[in-house]
């Protein structure tokens, strides 16, 4: 009885010893993004693919945190078991659980060579003259168009330097109710971060400089302006209002030819592409002669300052941000200039205006480096936007709500 | 001598009872009473996720009562919920035990096809009733409109989305239904023969047999269905992310989000431990007036002998 047990427990030791001895060979870089859309996704697995066959014995384990990113590298995070790299935008709220990378920039900079990297780029991450995170890739907002559908509307195609009145003129002739077509969509829950580009634009913006400051910035006439515009393309049925009810996103719309304006970035072309339509881009609209002013999204990779083999995470960050790896990032605009000019991004009429918004958009400050409240502040805004575009109007009173509401949050 | 020994070395405390309940002790202290406690001392704290931790006394809840209007109106969802929920899952969860225990053919299929929805995993529940619910192609509205009426936009319009999780929540009423099924299958049916011979009509059987002789069963179900509405989430975070206009934006939902989305631990910990103190005191009310109207087998009351 005994000789069986003690046979059947080294049994099932063995056993369990086995797959783990075999595990060990295997060094794992686990690696967190936000993305969502498929293309994304194969890139980056790709890169992934190339670094682990350079690298035998490594494996890139990509962990899809999606839209719920935040909340899941927070609970990563909180429970001690951070992924080793991770993308990052959030900077000031994240900061003190990433490993400020300067020395070893500083050490490989020459075989990096990042001259060809814009300063611009690099200093996204810095905070208090630390860096946290090699740029990956940016991009600017412009407004994708179905070529067909103009052609067969009989509208004339948007050209630089219109306005959104011009925009709205052109959507009015596509609304289809037989067909469900609509000449735009309007997201009733934009990411804030993107939607400040048309604060900025109408000459206005969330929050001071300072960030101590909403009252005349958040709830200003520009701003209301801005939203109660959006709210009454919805209500002349210029536009299709999305995520009311419905979560089908605009870039499905687009893509199968039910709307023939759709605002967004960089990460929509490769989908587009894909869909085979016959599209070409404009650069955001203004509004009236006022200067427009475009978000620059811009993110990083990080690596988490409880990164266990940093020298590892280090190393596929710097083959994140080779020419070769830059080169295959086709969901965003490549962070070496090198690499834009081989491909000549800048004269394509598809990508000039991603680089012609670059251009004029250089004035503004992203409203979540100037408080370290602005998550909540943020919800608050959201509502704002939400209630207008459900109300189909209203603007200035939702905004006097999200401005009073976040008064706690501005000490 | 030897008998008296035993007698005493019998009397000693021995390990073997606390043994065996130890998986439940050591899961209480380590799973509830331990992260219960933590989250007391939390609450009294600025703690974010990652940075430092501060001692800021009660300031977390002085915020949350004075200065956050979000708290208040996340708190009127969950109160409004639960008052329609709570009722509306113990009748409908009677009706049903009360048909499902009449004997006909395939009774058995019947239990389980009502019992079904409960063993489907919540998020498989939610993504089918995301389908029924869509404006323009759910299931739900065609049917409406073969009837000739236009549905409303259930998940999309602040006036019907917490109708929509009400109804949606009410499918899972498969357990309060079985736990009221059990109960009526063990009501005496002498009671009911006797109710008979003597000519009482069928409502006041339900009326004076039926409901006091459940009555252990509905406490039972009052009460957790009671604490199950003021901890409802899962569905309103898949079905309506709280939206729209945060007319579904539940309690536990803002709590959530104060954890995971602003980072602040301590002030998501201090609105926990109102909800649970709120809990608390709704089920011990409940408990004290139970008296009044649950009645159970064996307790003779003093006087009325029938």
């Amino acid at each position: 009885m005994k000789t069986t047990r003690r046979a059947l427990l080294s049994a099932t030791l063995l056993a369990l010893a086995i797959p783990s001895a075999s595990f060990a060979q295997d060094k794992v870089l686990r690696f967190a993004t936000w993305n969502t859309d498929p293309a994304s996704i194969a890139i980056n697995q790709a890169i992934a693919t190339k670094f682990e066959e350079a690298n035998p014995g490594v494996k890139v384990q990509i962990e899809l945190y999606g839209d719920g990113f935040d909340d899941k590298l927070t609970a990563a995070m909180g429970a001690g078991d951070a992924p080793d790299l991770m993308y990052m935008w959030n900077f000031p709220a994240y900061k003190d659980a990433l490993l400020p990378i300067d020395d070893l920039v500083a050490r490989d900079a020459a075989e990096m060579n990042l001259d060809d990297i814009p300063a611009g780029l690099m200093n996204i991450s810095k905070i208090d003259g630390k860096t946290y995170a090699m740029p990956i890739g940016f991009t600017t907002q412009v407004v994708f168009y179905n070529k067909d559908m103009f052609a067969a509307a009989g509208v004339a195609e948007p050209a630089a330097g219109w306005t959104w009145a011009d925009l709205r003129a052109a959507a009015a002739k596509f609304r289809n109710a037989e067909t469900k077509t609509y000449g735009f969509a309007v997201d009733a829950k934009p990411d804030p971060f993107d939607f400040e580009q048309f604060f900025w634009s109408n000459g206005t913006k969330y929050i001071s400089d300072d960030g101590k400051t909403l009252e005349g910035y958040m709830n200003s006439p520009e701003a209301a302006e801005v939203l109660d515009m959006f709210a009454d393309m919805i209500k002349t049925e210029e536009a299709v209002a999305l995520n009311i009810g419905d979560d089908t996103p605009g870039s499905s719309l687009f893509k199968a030819g039910q709307i023939a304006m759709f605002q967004s970035a960089m990460w929509s072309k490769t989908g587009i592409d894909e869909s085979g339509i016959n599209y070409g881009v404009a650069p955001l609209p203004a509004f009236g002669d006022k200067p427009v002013h475009s978000v620059i999204g811009a993110s990083g990779l990080s690596i988490s300052k409880d990164a266990k083999d940093v020298e590892l995470a280090w190393s596929f960050v710097k083959f994140f941000s080779t020419p070769e790896a830059v080169e295959m990032r086709t969901n965003d605009l490549p962070i070496r200039t090198s690499v834009a000019d081989k491909l000549g991004l800048a004269a394509d009429p598809i990508t000039k205006p991603f680089f012609d918004m670059l251009a004029v958009s250089n004035r503004e400050t992203n409203a979540f480096l100037k408080n370290p409240n602005w998550g909540q502040i943020q919800a608050n805004l959201a509502l704002a936007i939400e209630a207008t575009m459900v109300d189909q109007g209203n603007a200035k009173a939702h905004l006097d709500e999200a401005v009073a509401n976040s008064a706690r949050f501005l000490n | 001598m030897s008998d008296a020994r035993r007698i005493s070395s019998r009397r000693r405390p021995s390990l073997a009872p606390w043994l065996f309940i130890s998986p439940w002790i050591l899961g209480f202290f380590f799973f509830t009473l331990g992260p219960m406690v933590f989250s007391l001392i939390m609450s009294l704290h600025d703690w974010p996720v990652v940075g430092e931790r501060k001692f800021v006394g009660l300031q977390n809840y002085q915020t949350m009562l004075t200065q956050d209007p979000m708290f208040w109106k996340s708190l009127g969802v969950t109160v409004k919920f639960a008052a329609i929920f709570v009722p509306l899952n113990i009748a409908l969860s009677f009706l049903l035990a009360v048909l499902l225990n009449v004997k006909v053919r395939g009774t058995a299929l019947f239990r389980t096809a009502f019992y079904l929805p409960c063993v489907i995993s919540g998020v498989a529940l939610v993504m089918i009733w995301k389908w029924i619910y869509s404006k323009d192609y759910g299931l739900l509205n065609y049917a409406l409109s073969l009837l000739g009426t236009e549905g409303p936009n259930w998940l999309g319009d602040p006036n019907w989305s917490i109708l929509a999780i009400i109804i949606a929540s009410l499918w899972g009423l498969g357990g309060t239904m079985l736990i009221l099924l059990a109960g009526l299958q063990s009501i005496p049916k002498e009671l009911y023969e006797a109710a008979r011979v003597s000519g009482v009509p069928a409502w006041a059987q339900t009326l004076f047999i039926t409901i006091p002789m459940l009555s252990p069963m509905l406490l039972f179900t009052f009460i957790t269905s009671l604490i199950s509405a003021f901890q409802q989430l899962t569905i309103a975070l898949l079905l309506t992310e709280g939206g729209p206009l945060k007319s579904t934006y539940f309690f536990a939902m803002y709590i959530y989000d104060n954890a995971f989305k602003f980072h602040d631990m301590g002030y998501a910990a201090a609105m926990s431990w109102v909800m649970f103190l709120i809990i608390l005191t709704l089920s011990l009310a409940v408990l004290k007036y139970s008296a009044a109207w649950v009645h159970y087998e064996g307790e003779v009351k003093g006087g009325g002998n029938g």
